[in-house]
């Protein structure tokens, strides 16, 4: 191939996508630099998604318009420095390659050197040894090789590109210490990599695809299939006797995705996605009459807006004093927070941050005077900020929580026949009064504070230190407990995690019953990464 | 201000200026920040790259009852998306700080000064 036009930049693109969302877990394992926090590999993927997303919303094949909009999309949802550097690296891309239709060899090269060059500028001391050096020696490396060689296909370009940012990728650690240090390559770097490695895959005829059912879904979103179905039901008499939210969702679930389904007195609204429009509707009729139905296929064009938007049962619901927004992973917890009175459970926590918008689009859902946030999370306290400064006309108080626990016991402490500044003091006293423990596992051999610290140890967490290390999950669990419990200690609640079982958790409960005379509170949070939460009061 | 700390063999004192070229160091090297600006707007209202050499003027450190708050003056570039430059910059200065200083920090507040066109 000698040319690349519109749609040929789109489909590449798309490789890349997928290639990094499969895997974004390996890459959030390197991120050590510039802050340890383990997410640059998700910060990355949803970046480079929602550039992808503007292409779709688009339609457009014209490769200008391909190029400008995928790099404004990168732009508008960047997340983290990874994220930001990519937006940049595109942007000089699509800057290079504006008002042309298809380019060659030589033009792609100049592109992804004006790439480089652009997001070199955005940084006055610019740190080497991470994504920036990769894309600069790859870039370089390659255009000069083309010019040289006068090499004219596409394919061999790539190739060079890509295996001179491995080879780039593989001396980073020599560059920047703390790369080192952890033996890692650095993830930003490792990011860009996959990146090419899929526009590569693409180019020898066998684009990557997303893997696992969970990027399924997330690609599904982009690329769906089958028919938007969507209706509001006005339950009958004998229907709204007969009608469990639970059971409707579960037989849903069995024909389709995305299901949205809300209930509002004798009103049902439901909004799923599915290959069998007739056997949904035909679930619905069992309760009642159908209000509004409408039936749209997903691969026929943009979506049309939801009929369930400004429907009249969303205006009959009463504007309540006060309402509750909170952050948590796993079903288990995020089920607990609504059993705690929690409004809007907010997807997200550590390696998975909400950005402003999350939480925006969340107090648009709460129908309330005076909202709540907790945020549960040092990293998402900030973005929880911004979201109650940019929203007008609505009272907002965000309370600074770091943790789970430290969540679940201000929700308890929520008291609605307050006031809120009653309220505030009161959840504050409870976050205060709670200390928190988390059980994790090390995802690679690393050295943090002078600590070895070996794959696949169980690291206890108190509040933000590293307390210990076991290879044991219960014993680390075990001690971690005795470390926060004294004598003024009266109640623990232990959260089982996605990765622990009930037996496991019985044990330690066991243990906490022999060993101290408190109160245990088990449940089940089914929360990503860590094994075990604790909070002790 | 000083940043202050008693061991057991006597005291450790780190002077403003110090404090301020260690953060200097550190917010140059953030993605997306071209530079510190002086916490003063010029009469004009143009924000002015600081040189090395003044750095402290583009730095507030204040000490509260939960550790140090820390004023920041910077200057991004353009086409950035700035929220997420200033996250990212608060994130690093923070973990770099309290590594370094081990001294606790409250809160990291930036002033976007200027935005950095570049020709």
């Amino acid at each position: 191939m000698d040319k690349i036009n519109g749609k040929i930049l789109k489909e590449m693109l798309e490789s890349g996508c997928n290639n990094l969302q499969n895997r974004q877990n390996e890459i959030n394992a390197l991120n050590v630099f510039p802050v340890p926090d383990g997410d640059t590999g998700t910060n990355m993927s949803l970046t480079y998604a929602n550039g992808i997303a503007e292409v779709h919303k688009s339609g457009s094949e014209q490769l200008s318009v391909v190029a400008k909009v995928f790099s404004r999309g990168l732009l508008m949802g960047a997340r983290g420095n990874s994220g930001v550097i990519l937006s940049q690296i595109f942007r000089g891309f699509a800057q290079s390659v504006a008002d042309t239709d298809q380019i060659d060899t030589k033009q792609f090269a100049a592109a992804m050197m004006n790439g480089a060059k652009l997001a070199y500028k955005a940084v006055m001391r610019p740190v080497e040894g991470t994504i920036l050096t990769v894309v600069r020696e790859s870039a370089e490396y390659a255009e000069i090789y083309v010019g040289s060689q006068g090499i004219n296909s596409i394919n061999d370009y790539m190739d060079l590109l890509c295996k001179e940012a491995k080879a780039s990728l593989d001396r980073t650690p020599e560059l920047l210490p703390v790369l080192k240090e952890a033996r890692v390559v650095d993830s930003g770097g490792s990011g860009l990599v996959t990146i090419l490695d899929g526009f590569r895959a693409y180019l020898m005829g066998s684009p990557i695809l997303p893997e696992s059912e969970e990027e399924r879904a997330a690609a599904a979103k982009t690329k769906a299939v089958g028919y938007c179905t969507e209706f509001i039901l006005h339950l009958s008499e004998t229907g709204s006797h007969l009608y469990k939210e639970e059971k409707m969702r579960s037989s849903l679930e069995k024909i389709g995705e995305n299901i949205t389904l809300i209930q509002d007195g004798d009103l049902v609204k439901v909004r799923m996605n599915t290959l069998m429009p007739g056997e949904v509707l035909n679930q619905g009729q069992r309760y009642g009459e159908f209000d509004d139905v409408s039936v749209s296929n997903l691969s026929a064009g943009p979506e049309k807006p939801s009929i369930l938007e400004g429907s009249p049962a969303a205006e009959k619901q009463e504007e309540k004093e006060f309402g509750i927004i909170t952050v948590a992973a796993g079903d288990g917890l995020r089920q607990l927070f609504k059993d705690y009175r929690a409004d809007v459970v907010v997807s997200g926590g550590q390696t998975m941050n909400p950005s402003t918008e999350d939480f925006v689009s969340a107090i648009a859902k709460v129908n309330a005077r005076h909202i709540f946030i907790l945020p549960n999370n040092s990293n998402i306290i900030m973005a929880a900020n911004q979201a109650a400064q940019v929203t007008e006309g609505k009272d907002i108080h965000v309370l600074p929580t770091t943790s789970i626990p430290q969540g679940l016991c201000a929700c308890i402490s929520f008291n609605p026949e307050e006031d809120t500044d009653s309220n505030l003091a009161g959840m504050q006293e409870a976050i205060d009064h709670v200390k928190t423990g988390q059980v994790t596992y090390a995802i690679k051999d690393t050295v943090v504070d002078g600590r070895e610290i070996h794959q696949g140890d169980y690291m206890g967490l108190y509040g933000k230190e590293i307390s210990l290390t076991d290879p044991d999950k219960v014993e680390a669990t075990c001690r971690l407990i005795k470390e926060m419990c004294d004598e003024d200690t009266e109640i623990i609640t232990l959260i089982q995690g996605s990765d622990a079982t009930p037996e496991e958790t019985q044990k330690v409960q066991k243990y906490i019953e022999e060993n101290f005379e408190v109160d245990v509170d088990v449940k089940d949070g089914g929360q990503p990464v860590y094994s075990f939460i604790i909070g002790v009061e | 201000m000083t940043v202050e700390k008693k061991t057991d063999y006597g005291n450790i004192t780190v002077s403003a200026d110090a404090v301020a070229s260690l953060v200097g160091g550190v917010i140059t090297e953030c993605y997306g920040v071209v530079g510190m600006a002086s916490k003063q707007v010029l009469r004009d209202g143009w924000a002015e790259l600081l040189k090395k050499e003044n750095y402290q003027k583009g730095v507030v450190v204040k000490r509260t009852d939960n550790g140090l708050t820390i004023d920041l003056y910077i200057v991004v570039s353009f086409g950035v998306k700035i929220s997420e430059v200033a996250q990212e910059a608060q994130k690093k200065v923070k973990y770099v700080l309290e590594k370094s200083l081990s001294q606790e920090i409250e809160s990291v507040n930036i002033f976007v000064q200027g935005v950095h066109v570049i020709a």
